[in-house]
Formats: C-alpha cells, structure tokens, sequence
C-alpha cells in the first residue's frame, strides 16, 4: 500500500468536509457543549449549598467506587466530593460519545456522501488502490474525530482545573490515570470501530443522511456506558477502561476485516447506478 | 492498443453485454453507437476496470483488465456520463487532486500541465473558483482536462461534447481530432451525437441490447444500409427527350424526377464509373447540368434503420 496515495486521499477529502458545514456543525457543537457546559454545571454546582452526596443522586455511584477512592472521599469536605464525582466520573463517559459521534458522521461523509454527489466513478478509476482509498477515507474520518476528542478533553480540563484549583487547595484535577487512558485508549478504538461500523453501513445505504441516521445506533453501547457509570453498575476504572480497550481492538479487527472486504468498487459503483 | 474477445457482463437474469469482441488501432478515433440502455457504459466501465466481466477478455494499452487494472487505469483517462468533479473544491484543487492521483508527483509539473489545459479552455482565470459556481458546459470541459490531464495513451469519452454550446462542442472535437492525429492517443468515444461520430471516427461499432449490430467506417455503414449510391442532378430543364435517353441506359437502375421538376435521381451501380457516362448522355440528349451530387444516407439515417431493424428482430 502506498501511503503517499492514502494520504492524498485524506487531504482532498478534509478539504471538502471543511467547507461543509452539515458534517461540521455536529462535529464542532457537541464537543463544545461537553467542554464548556459541563464545567459551567460544576462551577454552579461547587457553589451550591452543600449536599449529602451519600444519600443523593451519587450514592450508587460512590458506594461502587474502589476502596481507594472512597477512602480519599471520606476525607473530603461533601461539597468537594460532589464536585470530585462529577469531574472524574459522572461526565467522563460522555466523552466517548465525541468519537463516535464524530468519526461516524465523517465516515458517512466520506464512504455514502462521496457516492450520492456522484464523484465516486471518477475516483474509483484513478490507479489508486482499494486499500489506499479505504486507508485515505478511514484516516480523515479518524484524524479530525481524535483532534477533536483531545481538543475537547484539553478544554474541559483546563477550565475544570481553574474552576476547582480552589476547592482543592491547589491541587489540580485533570488530567488523571482514568482520563488519559479513556481519551488515548478507548476513544482510538472506539473510533475506528465507529469508523469501520459506518463503512459497512455505507456500503448498504445510498445516501449520507441515510448512513448516518442509521449510524446513531452506533451510540447506543456509548450511552449504556453513560447510565451504567451514573447509575453506579460500571465504573470507568483502569482496569474496566483496559478490558474496553482490549475488546474493542478485537471488534475493530473484525469490523475492518469486514469493512475491507465490502469496500470493492464494484459493489460501490452498483450502489451507485 | 483495445483488443476485446467475446466480453460478456451479465447482471443477475439481465445480460447488459453480450460477446462484444473488436480492435481499435493506436491513434485511431472509435464511435461506439447505441440507444441508452445498449451496453456502452457498461463496455467503458469494463475496459476501464470498474467492473469486471462476466466472461471473455480484454486488453488496453497492453495490460490485461483482469490481471493488470492498476496498469490499465494508469494508461486510461476517462469522461464518465457524470462529470463526477468535487463541487466544494476548486477548479484547481479539483485537477491538482486527479494530476496528483494519476501520478504526476511534482507540484510544478503539475501546475505546468493544469495550467496549459485549463487556458486550452478558458478556465484558467476561474481556477480558484469552486466547481459549483460553474455551468454545465464548464463542468464538462474541466472533466475532460481531468480525464487527459495525465496525457493517458487511451482515453474513454461517455458523450463528451454533451450540455455544450456549438462552440464549445467544435473546441472539444477539435481536441480529440489533435490528441488522436497528432499525439496518437487512441480515443473510444461514446456518443448519440452522430455528426460527431462521423466526423471524427474513422470506424464505429454500432450496439444495441447489449450486442454489437454493425462494426465499420461511416461509410460501410452507409453503403450497407443503401448500397446503390443515388445521383441528384440539377438540369436547367428536364425534358422527355434526356429521360429517355438516361431510362434506355442499363446502367441506370432507376430514374426519379424530384418534386423540384427540373431535379432528378438516378440510382447507379457504381458512382464513380456511372458518373462520367451519365453525363456524357444527358449532354448528347441536349440537357444542359448545373450541378452533380453523390447522394448518401447519413449516418444517423444509416444508424436509425439499423437500430428499428434490431428492435423488429
């Protein structure tokens, strides 16, 4: 495979999902409610009368927290614990929602969108091969969808850390063990399977909306993630957050493999016609 | 420089290609003729490794479309029945991507190649203009930069001169006349404009239903369709005296006196050795010629006999 060619690929496509703003406008809105809106939640909420986090909203999810963070919380004043659950644990899981989200609107972009402007025939008859066209179009659904993620992490870090510098005397919250392992771990491999989901869509579907409409059930296990860390029966720790990241490689494995072998230019061109 | 043997495609119950076999020279211009539906594209995506065939074989510039597709979309340039230009990109960013992809490396040598055909067309001052601000007619003459813009040995034109004012259409013709007479590259070039099949196209094959009708020069096809060649004499008068004179001749086959009264059509075995004697007796009759005209059905009524003849079969 050459690579020269993937990436020639990947910079004619980037140059068309900047100037479209149907693909833009998700990718840029969601992250920027994550990372802006929920610091806003915890600044208000750390200046809110204190609360019993042990009988309230959080008490599922503190009781299940290791033995090590419930130690350090009972050293805590209630206010700083709510404000410690809901920076380190209840918003974390909504992160993954920017990859997944992210990627597969690009994908549907890139794979269904190509195809319903019609420009694919003249692409498919360049010299380029089927596996740099795929490794082109995978990595701008990829690239932009992990920039963001990062970028939306680092935002949400810096003003959470300048929100709670005081609450903490000083010491700075983010990024923590649990969070870089999420965000250069899982959001990677859940991206690519996002990604690789999206292919095998594509190639089923005529059009973008079509594909993405149908890639939001990709968001399903994301959001069952969400409820199941807020309701206190998973807890995003490093070692769940490892298992995640092993079984997701072993899904995105097989979901390329599949994704490849859908991706032949006849089956493109006949969805074409 | 295309070699095809019994190329088949068949899709599910429907064959849309059925054992197409031809050659076409290297340089040599080739219509491919035919009703929608016919099978052309389906042909054109074959030999330029869209699609593979169902059975039989084919060669383009050498390379094998089974064995070889890389090699063989490396020598094709191709107009496909849609522009299929990105319409966020500009002009040039359009070409600079299919340059690039086709493997020109160098971006001087790019922009050298881009530039030198986008003035051919006029585009060049709207290079940085994105694809959909352009007209239909625009669109199409920058596809076509972006199907020869890797001067490719062989080139796939699906109605190149279609959407295009009069103009534009002589510019397009004129280049394929250039890139095949000049520069030798081999054009097969589908079209229902059969002015410029005949034009330009030293052999066509006619298709229809997926098989091929009629393989030949415009000419051959003319002379099939009507092969007694028809002479249009204008006289200043047509008397009985030179009628009979032309009837009594065996050479003539059939004589007409056209509605115009001083016109008529005699039907000839032979033009060429017919022509002189004719004349030579309406002369000695006292019949005074204005002009002489070599009557042939053109192409199109050539092509609409063939194609109503196929339909009835």
């Amino acid at each position: 495979m050459n690579m020269q060619k993937a990436w020639l690929v990947f910079k004619k496509d980037w140059l068309e999902i900047k100037r479209n703003w149907q693909v833009l406008l998700p990718i840029i809105l969601l992250p920027l409610i994550f990372s802006v809106v929920f610091p806003i939640i915890i600044s208000s909420v750390s200046n809110a009368p204190t609360q019993d986090v042990s009988s309230g909203d959080f008490q599922l999810l503190t009781a299940n927290l290791p033995a090590d963070v419930q130690a350090l919380l009972a050293e805590m004043t209630p206010n700083q614990v709510m404000v410690y659950i809901m920076v380190l644990y209840f918003f974390a899981p909504f992160f993954l929602i920017i990859p997944v989200m992210a990627s597969s609107v690009m994908a549907s972009d890139s794979f269904a969108g190509e195809r319903e402007r019609k420009t694919i025939e003249a692409l498919l008859a360049t010299p380029i091969s089927n596996s740099e066209l795929l490794m082109g179009k995978i990595l701008v659904s990829f690239i932009p969808a992990m920039i963001v993620t990062i970028a939306s992490f680092a935002v949400y870090s810096t003003i959470v850390d300048i929100i709670t510098f005081e609450i903490f005397n000083g010491i700075l919250l983010l990024p923590n063990a649990n969070w870089l392992i999420m965000i250069f771990g899982v959001a990677p491999v859940i991206a690519i399977c996002s990604i690789g989901l999206t292919v095998i869509i594509s190639a089923k579907v005529k059009g973008f909306k079509e594909a993405q409409q149908i890639s939001v059930i990709l968001l399903l296990p994301v959001l069952g993630l969400v409820f199941g860390q807020m309701s206190g029966l998973i807890i995003l720790g490093p070692l769940v957050l490892a298992a995640l990241i092993g079984i997701l490689a072993v899904v995105d494995v097989a979901i390329i493999y599949a994704g490849v072998r859908m991706f032949q230019r006849e089956e493109i061109l006949a969805k074409n016609n | 420089m295309i070699e095809t043997k019994n190329l088949t495609r068949k899709f599910r119950n429907i064959t849309a290609v059925d054992n197409i076999s031809f050659n076409i020279e290297k340089g040599e211009v080739f219509g491919f003729l035919g009703p929608n539906g016919a099978g052309k594209t389906t042909t054109i995506r074959m030999l330029a490794c869209l699609i593979s065939p169902t059975e039989g074989t084919a060669t383009v510039a050498g390379y094998d479309i089974r064995s070889d597709p890389t090699k063989v979309r490396e020598s094709i340039g191709i107009l496909t029945e849609n522009p299929s230009l990105y319409e966020r990109l500009t002009a040039y960013e359009n070409m600079d991507f299919f340059a690039a992809a086709y493997g020109i490396k160098t971006s001087d040598e790019r922009q050298q190649r881009i530039r030198e055909l986008l003035d051919f067309f006029n585009l060049w001052d709207r290079r940085n203009d994105k694809v959909a601000t352009f007209s239909k007619g625009m669109k199409q003459k920058l596809a076509i930069v972006r199907a020869i813009v890797h001067r490719p040995p062989v080139l796939f034109l699906d109605e190149p001169t279609a959407g295009l004012d009069p103009e534009s259409a002589k510019e397009i013709r004129d280049l394929m006349f250039q890139l095949s007479q000049h520069e030798k590259r081999t054009i097969l070039l589908c079209t229902h404009h059969l002015e410029d099949a005949e034009k330009l196209c030293k052999r066509v094959l006619i298709m229809n239903k997926g098989r091929c009708i009629l393989t030949g020069s415009p000419n051959e096809l003319r002379d099939k369709i009507n092969p007694q060649p028809v002479l249009e004499i204008e006289l200043t008068k047509v008397s009985s005296i030179v009628l009979n004179a032309i009837k009594n001749e065996n050479y003539a086959k059939e004589v007409k006196v056209l509605d115009q009264e001083n016109i008529i059509a005699v039907s000839v075995g032979d033009a060429r050795v017919d022509t002189p004697k004719i004349v030579r007796t309406i002369v000695e009759a006292q019949g005074q010629i204005l002009s002489v005209k070599l009557l042939r059905p053109s192409l199109e009524e050539a092509y609409l006999k063939l194609i109503k003849e196929g339909k009835q079969q």
